[in-house]
């Protein structure tokens, strides 16, 4: 058992610090984070992250990348999170397209996206979710029909977050239309340029001001050779990407400039002439995010290790995933009450306090047990996965 | 960054979990719950030909010279099975504050009789004035007398008194009852006159003591570590103490999981094992969630203390999460495990009872959160 990061993970951490001390803004991390979207500061930021050699760290040579252990990844995204913005500007391609395009891809689509992807230069939106297909993704229903060297895609998507910057859509989508084919194995996936003829997207706004899209397809001519491995086998290579991304997506330290903020607030503001910091039902609460905090960072070191190692993992990033969502919850819920009535103050109102990011986190933070998966099949596939309970549905 | 254990510690772990299997069964927790005495020497025994005693002993006292992290394993595997008898109280605060500020004689005197289970000891902290935790809120006096000091003073919550040869008393020296200066740790011969024992009925089933201490004579070479110094001793021996109660509520704390996830696959109502039902999975996914947690803190802050890093956030956080976490898991198992597990002849009712006396064992989680609230600033 150790707890220590290497001599090179260390010294790769104080090179990346000194880069993000000259680089990082809070605007870029507010673009980073869905926030207020990538925008051009953000996309020069991607290729900065890039040239100083800090993407693509585990990812294999052969295509640009280091060949070092996912440890170094998390450390970028440990710091960019203490910095507000815990991913890197194009995440999605990052996170998630990436790695499965190395591991399903066909070597063309590897050659021509993944250097791409580690120069920070390209975006992609995930094309999972469709009105009628949210916790149950197997039941989705855009139709992907063959036509010579192509498929003819015609469907809707919702809650397609990034679609309005990204270059590509990573999309699931019908393959096997016979109704009798199980659900599960009739889903493939596809790289779908966002400026093909018949795709439209429309922003659906959130209410923490974020935006995400619905995305039609009208007969959308989509290349055979942009499928992603085998056909019909889309559904299966989401699932086996669910565990690596839900370790880079939950990112404990991206709660910390929130707390570090709440403590300089209670410090600096006085009730009857004293510190808040010192009435000790506010010492206790400031107290319990923080140890909350620890224990999610100890879960997310387990679930990494077992990813750095290319250990089984099974239920354990389903457990940080869960465990990060609501300690961010429960400290957006803390912090509004501390701050009493200021707490609903808006950026930009006069006397708010904290710029507003309090108020802004509140908001957001309904959607972290939503997105990715809800909390609740969350603790199913715990249950089943972790515990050999029986399916429940 | 690993979570590995290696082939020893495995090993080991395997091995105290087929013994405390066969040795430790529920009949025979309970069985120690209504026996004054609470442990049977061929149990003692046969811990000690194990070299359970001897695990964090250094080599050069006769010892295994076992690392922090083993004991938590070994603490692990009792917590699981309930062990009674005063392998804590001996081995955790007894022997670290040997080793910890004990003198090379003492050591050389002590250690050795510990590793062959021929010593037992237990540490007289807490006082009728502690009704909040507070190790540093000391009033039993030790005033010097010729050759040395006496003793006066109540203390509460003592384990195993019943059976310690040596008792660690906590005593002040000099300053006022809250100082953290002027306290002394003395090692107090269980037999010497003006020491009176009565039990305390506890909720966990164990074997807890008030002591009272009057014109008790020690010699000034009984003084553990330095004098007026104890207050600074105590931190570290009190800091594993907690952590290595943590290892024994994270070993309950599993073993209340798999009786419940057990009784969800096997027990069916409405014709379905009720396992099937979400309201009872969510509660055994809350139970593992609390669980992994409350392991991978403890295994944190005992390998921090282990290597001697600063670690007072990192200790605090850990015994304020765990004994909250194990609570719950407690509190859950008695919801899934329904009114059968209810009934005092169940076995769930070792764990629970266990969980509520060892969350305010070697502080409670609302003394922490105030430690952390100091660490961050506030």
């Amino acid at each position: 058992m150790d707890f220590r990061y290497t001599e090179g993970q260390i010294a790769f951490k104080k090179r990346l610090n000194a880069f993000l001390d000259k680089e990082m803004t809070e605007e870029i991390a507010r673009q980073n984070w869905e926030d207020l979207g990538v925008r051009e500061q953000a996309r020069e930021f991607s290729i900065k992250l890039a040239v100083n050699g800090f993407l693509g760290m585990s990812w294999p040579k052969a295509y640009g990348g280091q060949g070092l252990d996912h440890t170094y990844d998390f450390i970028l995204l440990d710091e960019l999170g203490k910095r507000w913005g815990a991913h890197v500007p194009l995440d999605v391609g990052y996170t998630m397209v990436g790695p499965t395009i190395l591991r399903r891809g066909s070597e063309a689509l590897k050659k021509e996206f993944i250097p791409q992807i580690i120069a920070g230069e390209i975006e992609f939106c995930l094309g999972y979710t469709e009105p009628d297909a949210g916790s149950d993704l197997a039941a989705l229903r855009m139709e992907a029909v063959e036509d010579e060297n192509h498929y003819i895609v015609n469907g809707q998507k919702t809650f397609n977050t990034e679609c309005h910057y990204s270059e590509y859509h990573w999309l699931a989508a019908r393959t096997d239309l016979d109704p009798a084919a199980p659900k599960h194995r009739s889903i493939s996936l596809f790289v779908v340029d966002m400026d093909s003829p018949g795709v439209t997207v429309r922003p659906m706004m959130t209410m923490s001001g974020e935006l995400t899209n619905e995305v039609f397809y009208d007969n959308v001519r989509v290349p055979k050779d942009r499928m992603v491995g085998e056909k019909n086998k889309g559904f299966y290579y989401v699932m086996e990407a669910i565990g690596s991304e839900r370790n880079q997506v939950f990112i404990p330290a991206r709660l910390l400039p929130l707390l570090d903020e709440m403590v300089n607030y209670v410090k600096e503001t006085e009730y009857r002439g004293k510190p808040l910091s010192e009435d000790p039902l506010i010492r206790a609460q400031l107290a319990q995010i923080a140890i909350e905090l620890e224990v999610a960072k100890v879960l997310a070191d387990h679930s990494r290790w077992l990813e750095s190692n290319d250990l089984p993992m099974t239920y354990e990033p389903e457990v940080t995933k869960i465990f990060v969502s609501e300690t961010e919850q429960r400290l957006a819920n803390m912090a509004m009450q501390v701050l009493g009535l200021y707490g609903q103050l808006m950026e930009g109102s006069r006397r708010v306090p904290i710029r507003g990011r309090i108020a802004w986190e509140y908001l957001h933070s309904f959607m972290t047990t939503l997105g990715g998966g809800t909390s609740e099949v969350g603790r199913s596939v715990i249950a089943q996965r972790g515990l050999g309970l029986p399916r429940s549905y | 960054m690993d979570f590995i254990l290696t082939r020893e510690q495995k090993s080991m772990q395997q091995a105290a979990r087929e013994f405390l299997k066969a040795e430790c069964t529920s009949e025979f927790v309970r069985q120690m719950e209504a026996d004054d005495t609470g442990c049977t020497p061929e149990f003692w025994r046969k811990m000690v030909q194990l070299d359970w005693m001897a695990l964090t002993i250094p080599e050069e006292y006769e010892g295994v010279g076992g690392s922090l992290i083993d004991l938590v394993l070994m603490l692990e595997e009792m917590g699981r099975a309930c062990a009674p008898g005063p392998f804590f109280s001996t081995v955790v605060p007894g022997i670290t504050a040997i080793v910890e500020c004990g003198s090379d004689s003492q050591k050389r005197d002590l250690l050795p009789k510990i590793a062959d289970g021929q010593l037992v000891m237990t540490l007289a902290l807490a006082e009728v004035a502690t009704t909040r935790w507070d190790p540093h809120l000391i009033g039993v006096d030790a005033a010097a007398a010729p050759d040395g000091y006496s003793i006066n003073g109540t203390k509460l919550f003592v384990a195993d008194a019943h059976v310690a040869d040596t008792i660690i008393c906590v005593a002040r020296t000099s300053g006022a009852s809250a100082d953290p200066a002027g306290i002394t740790l003395f090692l107090v011969d269980a037999k010497t006159p003006g020491i009176e024992i009565r039990p305390l009925q506890t909720i966990g089933g164990d074997k807890q003591f008030e002591i009272c201490f009057k014109d008790v004579k020690v010699r000034q070479e009984d003084i553990l570590g330095q004098l007026h110094e104890g207050g600074g001793h105590l931190n570290r021996i009190l800091q594993i103490a907690a952590v290595c109660k943590c290892a024994e509520m994270v070993g309950g704390a599993e073993k209340v999981l798999e009786m419940s996830s057990a009784y969800a696959k096997e027990r069916r109502q409405f014709g379905k094992p009720i396992g099937s039902f979400q309201a009872v999975q969510h509660h055994c996914a809350n139970m593992l969630i609390d669980l992994e947690g409350s392991r991978y803190i403890t295994y944190k802050s005992a390998w921090m203390l282990d290597n001697h890093l600063t670690c007072d956030k990192e200790v605090a956080i850990a015994k304020a999460w765990v004994s909250e976490a194990y609570k719950r898991i407690a509190a859950l198992g008695h919801q899934v495990q329904g009114g059968a597990a209810f009934m005092a002849e169940h076995d769930m009712t070792l764990y629970s009872r266990r969980a509520a006396a060892a969350a305010v064992t070697f502080g409670d989680a609302g003394y922490y959160r105030e430690v952390v609230a100091g660490s961050i600033g506030l």
